[in-house]
């Protein structure tokens, strides 16, 4: 998709340049033939402005996503979760246990902490 | 169908699979559990990726599945170990699976052997802190972890985990010192604004409450979309409410009145399709006399 932009700003700025020797062409046309000069064709006005904004429109395309205003906005999308997942105090002794060990037998409730002689 | 029954039934391409990984690396995602099973079920290291991007995959591969208790990732950490032989980095996740086997004096030994040959090794000095508290000793754990960001002060995980650990205590004084100390770390994150509000309005008292109004909506003005902060400002002022309405200080009534009835509308609006009587169910936790 930014490759068919690029050939819009690029065509953009050909026919800009066109319009910009155009008028050079025109004014000198006018000094020949002696005319007083009063204004543009309309035509060249009208390729001047159309690839102005082609210009405008395909280098806004090529620049990327606009970011936000507030300075803040990023850190706005961030979740609880992933803001407050510390990998490196994170423990291992949790219900992961039970996930991948065939062999891990659940304890049996509060009776088995009280039997326990350490 | 869910993310996981997609990892499983190998719905993902390769580099969509790496991507995923990749993703959840940056934004600090612990999902351990589809990591170990996109290792399981795809072969990324046959893909596109850099020499860089293999050893951080490994990384976390063994990280997840140390997490899912699958200690068969020892003998990824020796072939590591065999690449870097001397590296502390690589040693760490030695005493790691020494920790998911519960074995936590031969980890800590490993630890201190690391902490003795590098002074700086500050993952190190936080996995030992971690040790006690998989134990269980939270006092020692704090103790430890105060120790810690004496030397490490720019620490912000440092900082949060001793705010939860304050939590876990009721030291909620402390924690609140915690909180603040973050929140000089990221004035931007609503996250941290929010936090210190929380264990405010828990503290009680009018004082509190008016500081954890004020953080609460700071944390609104910069995320407007924070539920939790919408809620918590709700509670905050209608505690305000009935307190002002025995000093009958009638300046400060009407604001936390204005406060109370804007973040009614604000999460009604929020609530509006679900046909919950929200601000009814608020009304019955608010904290009333």
């Amino acid at each position: 998709m930014s490759s068919f932009h690029k050939i819009i700003v690029f065509v953009g700025y050909i026919s800009l340049f066109h319009s910009a020797f155009s008028a050079a062409q025109h004014r000198s046309y006018l000094r020949i033939t002696s005319q007083e000069f009063t204004t543009l064709p309309l035509d060249i006005v009208v390729q001047a402005v159309a690839s102005l904004f082609a210009v405008m429109w395909g280098v806004l395309n090529i620049a990327g996503n606009l970011r936000e205003i507030p300075a803040a906005a990023e850190l706005n999308t961030l979740t609880w979760e992933t803001q407050y997942n510390m990998p490196s105090f994170a423990i291992f002794n949790h219900r992961g246990k039970a996930v991948n060990q065939s062999k891990y037998v659940p304890s049996s409730g509060k009776a088995e902490l009280e039997n326990t002689e350490l | 169908m869910t993310l996981f029954d997609k990892i499983v039934s190998r719905e993902l391409t390769q580099n969509e699979a790496i991507d995923l990984l990749r993703q959840w690396r940056e934004n600090n995602e612990r999902k351990s559990n589809e990591i170990a099973m996109i290792h399981m079920f795809y072969d990324i290291y046959s893909g596109k990726i850099s020499a860089n991007e293999r050893l951080m995959l490994k990384e976390q591969l063994i990280f997840a599945s140390l997490d899912v208790h699958d200690l068969l990732t020892e003998f990824q950490i020796d072939f590591l170990l065999q690449e870097f032989p001397a590296s502390m980095r690589v040693m760490r996740y030695k005493a790691m699976v020494r920790e998911a086997k519960e074995k936590y004096d031969e980890a800590l030994e490993i630890l201190d052997y690391i902490i003795k040959a590098d002074e700086t090794n500050a993952p190190a000095r936080k996995r030992r802190i971690a040790i006690f508290k998989a134990q269980g000793q939270i006092t020692e754990a704090i103790k430890e972890l105060v120790d810690y960001l004496k030397k490490f002060m720019s620490d912000v995980e440092g900082w949060q985990q001793l705010c939860e650990l304050y939590l876990s205590v009721g030291e909620l004084q402390r924690a609140v010192f915690c909180a603040e100390e973050m929140l000089l770390h990221q004035p931007h994150c609503h996250f941290h604004h929010q936090r210190v509000a929380d264990i405010r309005y828990t503290m009680g008292g009018v004082e509190n409450m008016e500081l954890a109004k004020s953080y609460y909506c700071q944390a609104l003005k910069l995320n407007p979309e924070n539920m939790r902060a919408t809620l918590g400002l709700f509670l905050t002022t209608t505690n305000l409410l009935n307190h002002y309405k025995s000093s009958g200080n009638s300046a400060k009534r009407k604001e936390a009145w204005k406060l109370s009835q804007w973040t009614q509308t604000k999460a009604a609006k929020r609530t509006a399709t679900k046909k919950i009587k929200l601000t009814k169910m608020l009304l019955n936790l608010a904290i009333t006399e």
